[in-house]
């Protein structure tokens, strides 16, 4: 809304597109609604919690019936939770994958949910386009995935990955700094990376495109000039709302996916 | 709480120093806790809830499945059985409706020979008995004529002769006309 | 001075999209050309396409995030 009033005096004569003075009005909102103990719960902070609390219900409403013959909610459910235990963690990580399905299922819908704000009327906005969340969990996947690594195989599990044996030796040098590098630094970053600038991405182009849209549509200049910037504007951010409605799926997706196939590659360096 | 606090207070501390955007690469404090937070409870509700309950539900699935195709082999062979059991029941009557009906019939044939034989006999009875009544009647008719016709050539000769006769040539003139006579017939 | 700073970041990120942009679109056409030629294997060249646009994709993630560092 905040964004709405300032860029109702933005001129389509010189501005093309109702940007922010900075996109940082985008993505943060720090003011504090209400206190949870020490805990300041500002907008962002409420969806956070919000989608504990909405992943945890559907949870609950999809498998409480327990019914053999299901309706249409518990095996859309039942089906997320399938896709993810036998289709991502026992398939990429191998026979140990089911121990790690409580994992990797939270990650898959604490994403989802996240991303799936972005395209929630009135929300319309992703927590995951905050650092924090990919940041934390792009760091439990590398603990996980380095805690799994050293315990199957204790020092072996750094000493392969330093010193590799499939390359000549001349070169074992230079390629295991790169897979050390590789492994131990950029892997959490560019998860982390990945999905954040997906959302961050996709909700700027959301936001510049639907209220620039708006706006020249409701409050600038004279009804053929909105109808001219506004509505081609509106209906391409209607387009990339759909293309973002895949987006956020493949994104909760692949994160998910290179979790788990970064703990196969710790268990099962070999293959 | 002091932790949170003064990782608050740091992150902010490093935000305020770096330009405008690269804010936006720093976690917020706040958010870093309530994602914690939130991750916490999903991992506990999916590790102690979710993914036990369908395991369950799936297992209660597959048992229920494989008793109803079970049950369902079973009474597809009871059917099966059912049905050998009406066949051999139904060819069991055919042979017996077929047994029924020759012995009717074999009954009906020595009913009616029965009755056949039984009329011929009668017949030939009344026949004999006709012959039997013709043949006393005629009899009895030739006695009642041959006396009268000896009564009336008595009168006659009596009559004829009169007196030119004794009595004793007449008598064996007589009978020996009548015995002529008897052998005439 | 402001003005070209930002400008020389943008051109900065166009030029790391211009690597992964290629390699995603070598990934996805081997990854079709196999899905076509062994369709019972599509779901796995999927997965490992997922992955090799991941990885690709990574290089120009982190001209994404130098765009704001700049």
């Amino acid at each position: 809304m905040g964004l709405i009033l300032a860029s109702a005096t933005c001129d389509p004569s010189t501005e093309i597109i109702c940007a922010p003075e900075n996109v940082r009005e985008l993505f943060e909102f720090r003011t504090p609604i209400f206190y949870l103990g020490p805990l300041p719960v500002t907008r962002t902070v409420f969806l956070i919690l919000l989608a504990a609390v909405i992943v945890s219900l559907v949870l609950y409403f999809g498998l409480r019936k327990k019914s053999v013959v299901p309706g249409k909610f518990q095996v859309i459910v039942e089906a997320i939770i399938t896709f993810v235990k036998d289709g991502i963690a026992v398939d990429i990580i191998g026979e140990h994958g089911a121990r790690f399905a409580p994992w990797l299922l939270s990650i898959f819908l604490f994403v989802l949910m996240g991303n799936l704000y972005e395209v929630t009327p009135f929300v319309n906005f992703p927590i995951t386009s905050r650092i924090a969340i990919p940041a934390f969990l792009a760091l439990l996947t590398y603990v996980v995935f380095v805690v799994a690594g050293a315990k199957r195989q204790g020092i072996r599990y750094i000493v392969d990955i330093a010193w590799p044996k499939s390359v000549p030796v001349a070169l074992r040098p230079l390629v295991g700094l790169i897979e050390l590098v590789s492994t131990f630094a950029l892997r959490p970053i560019t998860l982390a990376v990945r999905l954040f600038a997906n959302l961050v991405a996709g909700h700027l182009m959301l936001t510049l495109l639907l209220a620039s849209g708006w706006i020249f549509m409701s409050h600038v200049g004279e009804i053929g000039a909105r109808a001219a910037i506004g509505i081609p504007w509106f209906a391409l951010g209607l387009g990339i709302y759909v293309f973002e409605i895949v987006v956020i799926m493949l994104q909760a997706y692949i994160f998910t996916l290179l979790s788990a196939v970064y703990v196969q590659t710790s268990l099962y360096p070999d293959h | 709480m002091q932790l949170l606090a003064s990782a608050i207070l740091a992150t902010e501390a490093a935000a305020s120093e770096g330009s405008d955007g690269v804010k936006l690469l720093l976690p917020a404090g706040e958010e870093l806790i309530a994602g914690i937070i939130a991750f916490a409870i999903i991992f506990l509700v999916a590790w102690k809830f979710a993914l036990p309950t369908l395991k369950e539900t799936l297992e209660a699935r597959q048992a229920a499945i494989k008793s109803e195709l079970e049950a369902a082999e079973k009474s597809k062979i009871e059917a099966s059985s059912l049905l050998e059991d009406y066949q051999a029941q139904v060819a069991g009557a055919k042979a017996e409706a077929a047994k029924i009906i020759a012995d009717a019939r074999e009954a009906g044939e020595a009913v009616k020979a029965d009755i056949i034989a039984r009329a011929e006999g009668e017949a030939e009875a009344i026949k004999e008995r006709a012959h039997e009544e013709v043949a006393s009647e005629r009899a009895r008719v030739a006695d009642d004529l041959r006396r009268q016709v000896a009564d009336l050539s008595i009168n006659v000769a009596e009559k004829v002769v009169a007196s030119s006769i004794d009595a004793e040539t007449q008598r064996q003139l007589v009978d020996r006309y009548i015995e002529e006579l008897g052998g005439v017939h | 001075m402001e003005e070209i700073k930002g400008a020389v970041a943008l051109i900065g990120y166009g030029l790391a999209a211009i690597g992964p942009g290629i390699g995603i679109g070598i990934v996805a056409g081997s990854a079709i050309e196999a899905m076509a030629r062994q369709p019972e294997a599509a779901g796995l060249a999927r997965t490992t396409m997922f992955l090799g646009i991941a990885f690709t994709e990574a290089l120009a993630l982190i001209g994404f995030v130098l765009y704001f560092l700049a």
